[in-house]
């Protein structure tokens, strides 16, 4: 456990460097504790239910992965962030729930192989989001497309394309909170 | 959508936020100057500011209130991470309350009985509880700027932090156009001005600083 926690500094720190490979490994990492941590406190959303929410964190933590010292544990930054967004996911879906922050010592990992889950929430925001910007985020999410391909297909410079992603990722999480609330 | 489509595309999202210091800083210097400005145009400095500043008495409001905002400011940077609420140190704030009423209490016993009242109240009690507010709209906008990029998970608290900060910031300015030197009225006045800002920004942070 200890381990883990040390990898993820580093990979967050690289990630906020640059590499997307590093952030991709350390977002991976993070969501089967977030899967557990919702499941245990929420079975009774049912599975794509409880996915929701572990997106829901998981744009979170994107959005503001920037708030994170590299200097600091990246533990508490992760705990507050899941605890606050995991609390608000609740309170929107007009549910109350009590969530100790010792709750996330004792959590344990869903395992990883339990991900086959589809969530719906996001693909009906995506839905949601002005056609190029959709375009662009199915392009890389469902199809894997890289972003000079992505570029290709819609006729935009590469660095447009980023550009439109990050502001993409931005409208999705408000949204999420005209949305559901 | 699968979480490993979209941990797909966050990755994907490699363009860095600057962090939130950093935007706070570079619109706090232009709003302290807009706010010395406001002062200037619309109040004027007080003729006699350099004797003031060379009199204990009379430079302690700017001690005091130039400390609220350095400590407050330091807090709101603290909150803007998810973590804050656990980490950051408010101690400096009791500090700062403390020497502010240390000193009313000196003025208070050090102020003959009967000149006490006139002290407190004043010729210009109206315009600095109407001007503090008014000069801290800047500051106050600005912080919450800054600090929306950032994740408080203590949104009224962080609101509330930044009121302190912002009417700090307006009280520091509003006093080179002051005159009246009694502690007995600038910490009465000052207080009650920055203790309104303070509450207002913590209902307006409960709304715009959740994310």
């Amino acid at each position: 456990m200890k381990r883990q926690m040390d990898d993820w500094a580093q990979l967050l720190a690289a990630a906020n460097a640059g590499d997307a490979r590093a952030y991709s490994r350390f977002l991976r990492s993070v969501a089967p504790m977030l899967r557990g941590l919702v499941r245990a406190r929420a079975g009774s959303l049912g599975d794509a239910g409880c996915e929701d929410v572990v997106q829901e964190v998981l744009l979170a933590i994107h959005l503001n992965r920037h708030t994170w010292e590299p200097t600091a544990p990246v533990r508490p930054w992760l705990y507050a962030i899941a605890r606050y967004k995991v609390v608000d996911a609740f309170r929107a879906r007009g549910r109350r729930i009590d969530l100790p922050i010792e709750d996330f010592a004792e959590v344990l990992p869903a395992s990883p192989d339990l991900d086959p889950t589809e969530a719906a929430d996001m693909a009906k925001m995506i839905g949601m989001l002005d056609g190029r910007s959709e375009k662009i985020v199915r392009k890389i999410g469902l199809e894997g497309a890289s972003m000079a391909e992505t570029g290709a297909a819609l006729q935009m410079s590469e660095g447009a394309v980023r550009v439109a992603l990050h502001r993409a990722l931005k409208t999705l999480a408000v949204l999420r909170q005209r949305h559901i609330e | 959508m699968k979480t490993d489509d979209l941990i797909r595309v966050l990755a994907a999202d490699t363009l860095p936020e600057p962090p939130v210091s950093g935007r706070l800083w570079s619109v706090l210097l232009p709003a302290v100057v807009v706010t010395l400005l406001a002062n200037w145009l619309a109040l004027g400095l007080r003729p006699d500011l350099v004797q003031a500043l060379g009199n204990p008495v009379s430079l302690m409001r700017f001690v005091l209130t130039c400390a609220l905002a350095a400590v407050s400011i330091r807090i709101a940077l603290g909150l803007a991470r998810p973590e804050g609420r656990g980490v950051v140190r408010f101690w400096p704030l009791a500090v700062v309350a403390g020497a502010a009423l240390a000193m009313l209490i000196w003025a208070y016993v050090a102020t003959p009985a009967e000149a006490r009242q006139m002290a407190t109240v004043g010729k210009t009690m109206w315009v600095c509880l109407v001007f503090i507010p008014i000069l801290s709209v800047v500051p106050v906008a600005t912080l919450f700027w800054a600090l929306r990029r950032g994740a408080t998970t203590a949104p009224a608290l962080a609101g509330a932090v930044i009121g302190l900060a912002g009417s700090g910031i307006a009280a520091t300015i509003y006093a080179t156009h002051c005159t009246e030197d009694s502690p007995l009225f600038y910490i009465t006045w000052y207080s009650l001005a920055i203790m309104g800002v303070t509450m207002v920004s913590a209902a307006i942070g409960a709304r715009v600083l959740r994310w």
